[in-house]
């Protein structure tokens, strides 16, 4: 990897490992890197420690999505989802598990995976991407059992409301569609772009980050950030950030959001921000949150750059991992 | 009954006085005489045997007599004495009168004790005299050995001191190197070495080895002689041989001079090499290493290019011979001179002439730079005509060689204004190997050189002297220890630079031909490359113009690329401008010495609807990735000389197709697009950033995602 591609690197996603000690990212190049928070975060780190133990190229596209279960990494890439064990990437072995790919009606282009969630329920994988559709894979026998139409542009990205088995989509048209996880049928459908209060025309109506913690949902995109009530369908506060968000999540009784621009934004249900972050990259993708062990509980960002920044404290960047 | 003991033994005495006196002498002290009385008779008797024997004679009567008991005789005559001395008091005080019988018998007796008193004094005076002549005749003797003894000790000492003498002489054969004895036993002859004699005797063993050798040494003295005279012989046919070979020589010459036009007339310029041979003698030792290699290489590639009938690689000498001649003559006298007089100089200089350091500074520094009177004219030819000219320098008090660089194109290449410093021979060769910027001299030592006169930095006079690459030394077998442990002849470098070094002008005119048809808004696309883009661009290249390092800097959109540690002072700069109606695309261009082998950078700015750049807007960063990381598609055919057409032409079709896809995402009812969509998309965007389809497929000729 030479400085000029190192240059024009971005990383899209982040998974921690269920030990919660690794550290995975993928890139725009196809390559997932594995870090290791514990070396990192030891007293005695050295620059070295901030390097990938592990990097290799996973796919031909860019690695949208990322996802860890009790033992393995998935990887979503150009039109397929590949599974890493994690004991074997710890090893520094970079087989593949298994490749899986839905079936698509396309042929022409083949359609980006942007969002891989888990139904710990009946234990199936829920894809969304490209195709407009969500397809949903029984994690035990690998096939695709079922798909879910309706959205008419690509999907950005997917939650899951466990409490209600509720299955939500948010889409480049600029919907966020509910699906029941159970009949597979839609329930709701939200048009945030409609709602004067969040919507902005000068962007455009695209969702790119969903978010939902009990009768709470929060979206964005093209559409300003705004936290819904569920039960009422009504946005309840639009959070005033400039760019367009990417990620969001709630935290405690914050809310973090990364999107366009150098830094994390902290904000307060009430709908004000609380403090915005600076960072190393231009633009952030993604944000993730290591809560599966208390001794690396960090918060980490990565976007338009090759660095990768480390929040041990939320308040300040403590180091940036390196590809 | 003691008298009688002492009668008998008596004769005995007599009878054995004339045998052993001593032994007669010890028995007579060993016997007592106990009584007085038996003293008298044995006196009578004594006075009786010595008349009968010889004449009386006190001296021989002395020796019969022992002393101790004339000393006890005295005692007891005068205890006698004076025991009759008591008696006459006695009487006499009894009464007695003076002439009575008993005083008178006692008068008597006491005469006769004085006569023995007498004899006895006279015996002793006698003794004495007799002791005393016998310990001065003792002493005598004692004395004569005693000088015995000297003499005997002074002999002995002497004796000693000649042993040692002749214990410590050295004698000459011991400097003598011998052969060993094994050697002496195998190699001499046995009348020499003598074996039987030999093998036990050490001394005759040393005799032989010597022998051996003087004998070994007289054959080597004859033949040294005949050695000698074999040599004074040879010699001799030598000189004859020269004096044959050079009445050779004005024979020769006519020849030569006949066979001329014959020469010329076949273009075959023997003496024309001849001559450049002679004049080779007098290169310093790294110009000739670099003319060897470079005639060598340029042979060898005359022979792969013979049907295009002119050498693409031809090498002269040029500059005054004469002095060169002069140079090599006795280049260390010079040298030690310079070195002295230096030293002179700069007591002179300390002492009294400060105010003339700065003249003579200057010339210190400009004998220091001197470079050697010949120099090497290295001629590289393309296939287009164009001619690389390299000079080539060797700096005599630095040891480095340097290179100054001229190009003579083929065709006319005035009117690119951007295309200056292309062929400036400044910066012509930069980079040629990475990081290899001629600036500084690559000999560590100069350092202290420099130090010596005040000269800070060799740039300041790299535009008089030449640029000392680090390849100019390796071409021409001069290596410093600065640059890693790989070392390598000077015939490994030639193919490689030479390749490199044509590689780069071809590089240079190349970009030269494309520079000047972008400075007139031409992107000059070739035949080879038409299929890496869609036959209908809309946005066009408006302007062309180089920059300075500074104004790069100065940029604000081209910080990243800056950070990145990307940017090198000795790159070229330049700013491109792709306009499509009111959108105004900035693209900084950062050009490495080293294209195509390093792409050129590009960093970008978009004027429109505000301003947008790399570092904020992912789609400009995803068009600056899609100009900067994908080579292989872009590069065209080997080595890439079209690149940074392509890279161009590739901006302007991103604009392209950012624009169409801008205005279809954002526009609502603003009336008609100002950019209608004309490329074919599959999408126009994908992705969580939302990037467009920048990537071209050729033959179906639609956009797609990478």
């Amino acid at each position: 990897m030479g400085p000029v591609e190192l240059l024009h690197m971005s990383v899209f996603s982040q998974s921690f490992s269920p030990c919660g000690r690794f550290l995975a990212a993928g890139n725009n190049y196809g390559e997932i890197a594995v870090f290791s928070l514990s070396a990192a975060l030891s007293p005695d780190a050295s620059e070295a420690s901030q390097k990938p133990i592990l990097n290799f190229t996973a796919h031909d596209g860019p690695v949208f999505s990322l996802l860890s279960t009790d033992t393995h990494l998935l990887s979503a890439g150009n039109g397929e989802i590949s599974a890493w064990s994690w004991a074997e990437l710890i090893k520094k072995s970079t087989k593949a598990a298994w490749t899986r790919k839905p079936s698509y009606e396309t042929s022409l282009e083949i359609p980006e995976i942007n969002a891989m969630i888990i139904n710990p329920k009946d234990n199936s994988l829920i894809v969304g991407g490209g195709d407009n559709n969500i397809h949903i894979m029984d994690m035990e026998t690998g096939i695709f059992k079922s798909v879910l139409k309706g959205h008419t542009d690509y999907i950005h990205c997917l939650c899951f409301k466990e409490r209600e088995e509720e299955i939500l989509s948010g889409g480049e048209d600029g919907a966020v569609r509910i699906w029941d996880a159970r009949t597979n049928r839609p329930v709701h459908c939200i048009e945030v772009f409609k709602y004067e209060e969040c919507a902005r025309p000068q962007f455009g109506k695209w969702i790119s980050c969903l978010a939902t913690d009990s009768d709470w949902m929060l979206c964005g995109g093209g559409p300003s950030l705004s936290l819904w009530h569920l039960r009422s369908m009504s946005p309840t506060s639009v959070f005033p950030l400039p760019g367009c968000q990417r990620e969001a999540v709630f935290y405690q009784d914050l809310i973090m959001s990364v999107g366009e621009g150098p830094h994390v934004s902290h904000c307060l249900h009430g709908g004000t921000v609380k403090a915005q972050i600076p960072c190393t990259p231009s633009s952030l993708n993604t944000l993730a949150l290591n809560l599966k062990n208390s001794e690396h509980r960090v918060m980490t960002v990565g976007g338009s750059s090759h660095q990768i920044d480390v929040f041990t404290n939320f308040s300040y960047r403590a180091f940036s991992l390196s590809f | 009954m003691s008298s009688d003991a002492v009668k008998k033994r008596k004769p005995k005495v007599v009878r054995n006085e004339a045998g052993t006196p001593e032994t007669k002498r010890s028995r007579a002290e060993g016997d007592q005489l106990s009584a007085v009385s038996s003293h008298v008779e044995f006196r009578k008797v004594r006075l009786r045997q010595v008349q009968e024997v010889r004449v009386y004679n006190e001296e021989v009567e002395l020796e019969d007599r022992d002393p101790q008991q004339d000393y006890m005789l005295y005692k007891d005559t005068c205890a006698d004495l004076a025991k009759l001395m008591a008696e006459i008091q006695e009487l006499k005080s009894s009464g007695a009168k003076v002439g009575s019988v008993e005083i008178e018998e006692r008068h008597r007796q006491c005469s006769v004790h004085f006569i023995t008193l007498k004899k006895l004094n006279r015996l002793a005076h006698m003794r004495l005299k007799k002791g005393r002549d016998q310990t001065h005749e003792a002493k005598q003797r004692v004395d004569v050995l005693h000088l015995q003894l000297q003499n005997l000790l002074y002999e002995v000492m002497h004796l000693q001191k000649e042993i040692s003498k002749c214990l410590e002489f050295k004698s000459q054969h011991e400097e003598i190197e011998l052969v060993s004895e094994e050697e002496f036993f195998q190699e001499a002859p046995a009348e020499i070495s003598r074996p039987h004699v030999t093998r036990d005797d050490n001394h005759q063993l040393t005799l032989a080895r010597l022998d051996w050798e003087l004998e070994q040494r007289k054959r080597l003295a004859e033949q040294y002689k005949m050695s000698l005279a074999r040599k004074e012989k040879i010699q001799k046919a030598i000189e004859q041989k020269r004096e044959y070979l050079s009445s050779l020589q004005p024979g020769l010459q006519n020849i030569m001079q006949a066979s001329l036009p014959v020469q010329e007339y076949l273009s075959m310029p023997f003496e024309q090499m001849q001559k450049q041979a002679e004049v080779a003698r007098h290169l310093p030792p790294p110009l000739y290493v670099l003319l060897v290699q470079a005639a060598a290489y340029g042979q060898a590639c005359g022979k792969t290019h013979i049907f295009t009938l002119n050498k693409t690689l031809s090498v002269n000498i040029s500059g005054d011979v004469d002095e060169a001649k002069a140079l090599s003559r006795r280049p260390e006298d010079s040298q030690e001179d310079e070195s002295d007089s230096d030293a002179e100089e700069e007591q002179q200089n300390t002492k009294r002439r400060r105010a003339t350091v700065g003249v003579q500074l200057e010339d210190k520094r400009k004998a220091m730079l001197r470079r050697h009177p010949l120099s090497l004219c290295v001629d590289l030819k393309c296939k287009d005509g164009s001619v690389l000219h390299l000079v080539f320098y060797y700096l005599m008090n630095l040891n480095i060689l340097t290179v100054k660089t001229k190009v003579s194109t083929a065709t006319d290449l005035s009117g690119a204004v951007s295309a200056g410093e292309l062929l400036n021979s400044e910066s012509l060769l930069n980079c040629l190997y990475a990081s290899d910027h001629g600036k500084e001299t690559p000999n560590p030592a100069n350092r202290y050189q420099f130090d010596k006169v005040g000269i800070t930095t060799f740039a300041d006079y790299v535009s008089d002297l030449g640029h000392p690459y680090v390849w100019v030394q390796k071409l021409g077998g001069l290596q410093f220890s600065s640059d890693g442990a790989q070392v390598a002849l000077s015939a490994s470098h030639m193919e490689k630079t030479m390749k490199l070094l044509r590689g780069r002008l071809q590089a240079r005119l190349a970009l030269h031909k494309q520079f000047s048809s972008l400075e007139h808004s031409i992107i000059p696309v070739s035949s080879e490359c038409q299929h890496l883009f869609p036959a209908k661009v809309v946005s066009g290249l408006t302007r062309w113009t180089m920059m300075s390092y500074q104004e790069f800097t100065e940029l604000g959109f081209v910080q990243h690329v800056l950070k990145a540690g990307l940017v090198c002072e000795t790159d070229l700069f330049f700013m491109a401008v792709v306009e499509r109606g009111t959108a105004r695309l900035l693209a900084a261009v950062v050009l490495n010495p080293r294209y195509p082998e390093v792409m050129p950078l590009f960093s970008l700015s978009l004027h429109w609807k505000g301003e947008r750049s790399g570092r904020t807007e992912d789609n400009l960063r995803a068009m600056e990735s899609e100009v900067n990381v994908f080579r292989a598609e872009l590069q065209g055919p080997r080595p890439g000389l079209q690149l940074l057409t392509n890279q161009i032409q590739r901006l302007c079709v991103c604009l392209d197709v950012y624009l169409e896809t801008e205005s279809q995402v954002c526009d609502g009812s603003e009336g008609p697009r100002e950019f209608p969509r004309e490329k074919m998309c599959l999408r126009t965007a994908r992705g969580p950033s939302r990037l467009k389809p920048f990537k071209y497929n050729h033959p179906q000729g639609f956009f797609s995602h990478r």
